[in-house]
């Protein structure tokens, strides 16, 4: 490491608890899913043929890979658009960008029939029409670009061109990562209730809330809880006390949550408003008491980031964070199911949806990338110094 | 080069389902995975509520949504129209299951849908998902087309029974159950129809028996606003057989 960046230690104790945490679910929720798979493959899933087809497991796989791209624009506010506010927070959310990304695709390789097959079979056919190939060739770019640029910065070098470039390269390739994952759904025009040619646009909004949240829950728990054992940059930022107002915390957060939520609230009394034929779905979606968590949740984290008096709290921002990440995960699991249950062709005779519950394997298939993400980013924390920042 | 497509007559459709039991023997499908179903149901309410139904094999579109979702091209359209999957390029993603609007694609690994599980009671010999005694001898097992017993992972849906109509002799215009010399190239579905509801033959040859019934009879094709343009046409005067309405929205 350079000397012309400063580091300073999170909590160890934390960091050791979130270790151990991650390494023990990690092993258990394996050992589960293996268990249920060796023998029964996808039959240990409640998915159907006739039912809903992708599962938990894919909204699983949608939320971490959201919240990769969500932590990649957090760490770009500062590499990539020069807002020098958010560079405290630019190490730890590309590392926590990568962790997320490895669980995502981890529930991923789990729900694929072949996921060996596909390393060379979407090379060696390419595809060009289809959304899921390119989804597939842009992640791969932006992990490759992810963990030169973690390497540059992690030896101290923020500033050379080369660096700037890969941190360029990772944003470009990753808004067109997510934006083609947008359109896996959106591009659907036989499903409804995802067919909308703005997907992408949803998805990369709802991507960045998922990022800030994130970020901003991981770094209060790497320092278990005191802003004051932060650096004092950080503390700044978090604290809105920053030179200018929009560059800090609160703000960036309560506005994409402001924004995120005017966009949920136009999609949601359109899909109800609509009788457009698979539209029920909106039905299905609101009448769920998930919803209602996952609305009033999103909504108290938005007054609470929106006042004065509140949103410098540490409690506050804690609380908004994890009410934000609970939403967004409600949100893709109603998004991934509510897509598919209106039966795309039942006529007549199916006048009620399809009925999901996640089998035992696919919530395991939920707790092993969490756990996995949790044991990625306490390496991280305990060797790479993630609360290195350019001396400046 | 043909361009093979089916029309189903639903004024001479019984609803006999032996269409489905044929398409379960000649390609071994397992209990209650139909590659060629029958669905039934009713329309309008007691006291004039009546029964209908609507036999459904693969539409093989003229535009396949799951052709051009698939990564990997295991889904794929062959010049003489059939849409068929490579079993040794897919990977199982299902992204097909969810672009095909007719509901007609079946993934391997799932909870029986009858019990008992015949998976388990003839099982996997390593290579086939399930190895039933009475299956078709291995040499005409053909995975680059999806015939046979599908391995683990993997998609399958109907074929138009490949294995038959792509060694019907080149120019035939008309694959017809009762012209014994065409039997064997035949679909099964077509072939075992009691009451002739099938026709089986090339839409791009004007003087095809299937090309005569379309423009006569006004063969339509089912949720073409999709797109999707299927190759499989119906005729229906509103008799029993019908094409279903769009579901009665819960909003109505």
């Amino acid at each position: 490491m350079s000397n012309n960046a400063i580091s300073l230690n999170p909590q160890t104790s934390v960091i050791n608890a979130l270790s151990l945490v991650g390494i023990a679910g990690t092993v258990l929720s394996l050992a589960l899913v293996f268990m249920n798979m060796i023998d029964e493959r996808h039959a240990s899933f409640n998915t159907t043929s006739d039912g809903i087809v992708w599962g938990l497991p894919v909204a699983t796989y949608v939320f971490f890979v959201l919240t990769s791209t969500g932590l990649t624009f957090v760490a770009s506010f500062g590499m990539v658009f020069g807002i020098k506010e958010f560079l405290p927070l630019a190490k730890r959310c590309i590392w926590l960008a990568f962790a997320t990304l490895v669980a995502g695709f981890t529930a991923l390789a789990f729900e694929l029939g072949h996921p060996f097959r596909m390393l060379w079979a979407l090379p060696t056919s390419f595809q060009i029409v289809s959304p899921m190939n390119w989804m597939g060739v842009l992640y791969l770019a932006y992990v490759v670009f992810l963990l030169l640029k973690f390497q540059k910065i992690h030896a101290g070098d923020w500033d050379s061109s080369a660096s700037k470039k890969l941190g360029i390269a990772s944003f470009i390739a990753v808004t067109l990562a997510h934006a083609t994952l947008g359109s896996v759904f959106g591009m659907m025009a036989m499903r409804p209730f995802w067919f909308d040619g703005l997907m992408p646009v949803y998805f990369l909004l709802t991507a960045l809330l998922s990022g800030i949240a994130f970020a901003v829950l991981m770094t209060y728990i790497a320092y278990g809880g005191r802003r004051e054992a932060m650096p004092e940059p950080l503390q700044n930022l978090l604290k809105g006390t920053t030179p200018t107002l929009y560059a800090s915390m609160p703000v960036v957060f309560s506005t994409v949550l402001g924004v995120t939520l005017v966009a949920l609230a136009a999609r949601t009394v359109t899909g109800v408003w609509s009788h457009q034929d698979g539209f029920q779905a909106f039905d299905w979606m609101v009448s769920s008491p998930w919803f209602a968590i996952e609305a009033i949740g999103m909504v108290v984290a938005f007054f609470l980031m929106v006042s004065p008096r509140t949103r410098s709290e540490v409690g506050v921002q804690l609380l908004s964070s994890a009410l934000v990440l609970l939403g967004l995960f409600i949100g893709r699991y109603e998004f991934v199911i509510g897509g598919q249950v209106v039966p795309v062709f039942k006529g007549n005779w199916v006048l009620d949806f399809i009925e999901y519950t996640p089998s035992l394997t696919e919530w395991m298939l939920l707790v092993l990338p969490l756990s996995l993400c949790l044991a990625i980013y306490a390496v991280g924390e305990k060797k790479l110094q993630l609360g290195a920042m350019p001396e400046r | 080069m043909a361009k093979w497509g089916m029309v189903i007559d639903l004024d001479k459709c019984t609803g006999c389902q032996a269409c489905t039991v044929a398409c379960g023997m000649e390609n071994n499908r397992l209990p209650g995975e139909n590659w060629q179903d029958v669905l039934f149901y009713h329309e309008g309410e007691f006291p004039s509520g009546t029964l209908k139904w609507f036999p459904r094999p693969c539409m093989h579109c003229e535009n396949p949504s799951c052709a051009e979702v698939c990564p990997t091209r295991a889904t794929y359209k062959t010049e003489d129209g059939f849409v068929l999957i490579d079993w040794n390029k897919c990977i199982g993603c299902k992204y097909c299951m969810i672009a095909c609007p007719y509901g007609v694609r079946f993934y391997t690994d799932e909870k029986a849908q009858i019990q008992p599980d015949i998976k388990q009671v003839f099982k996997s010999d390593g290579k086939r998902s399930w190895n039933p005694p009475w299956r078709a001898p291995d040499n005409r097992d053909d995975w680059q087309h999806g015939v046979g017993i599908q391995p683990i992972g993997v998609v399958s849906k109907c074929t138009f029974c490949y294995h038959r109509v792509s060694k019907a002799p080149k120019g035939t215009a008309d694959l017809d159950p009762k012209n014994p010399a065409l039997r064997e190239f035949t679909p099964a579905c077509v072939l075992t129809c009691a009451p002739s509801a099938r026709y089986f033959g090339d839409l791009s040859n004007p003087h095809s028996e299937v090309s005569k019934l379309i423009a006569s009879k006004r063969g339509v094709r089912l949720r073409d606003h999709t797109g999707n343009k299927p190759q499989v046409y119906y005729l229906t005067g509103g008799a029993a057989g019908t094409i279903p309405t769009d579901r009665r929205g819960k909003k109505a």
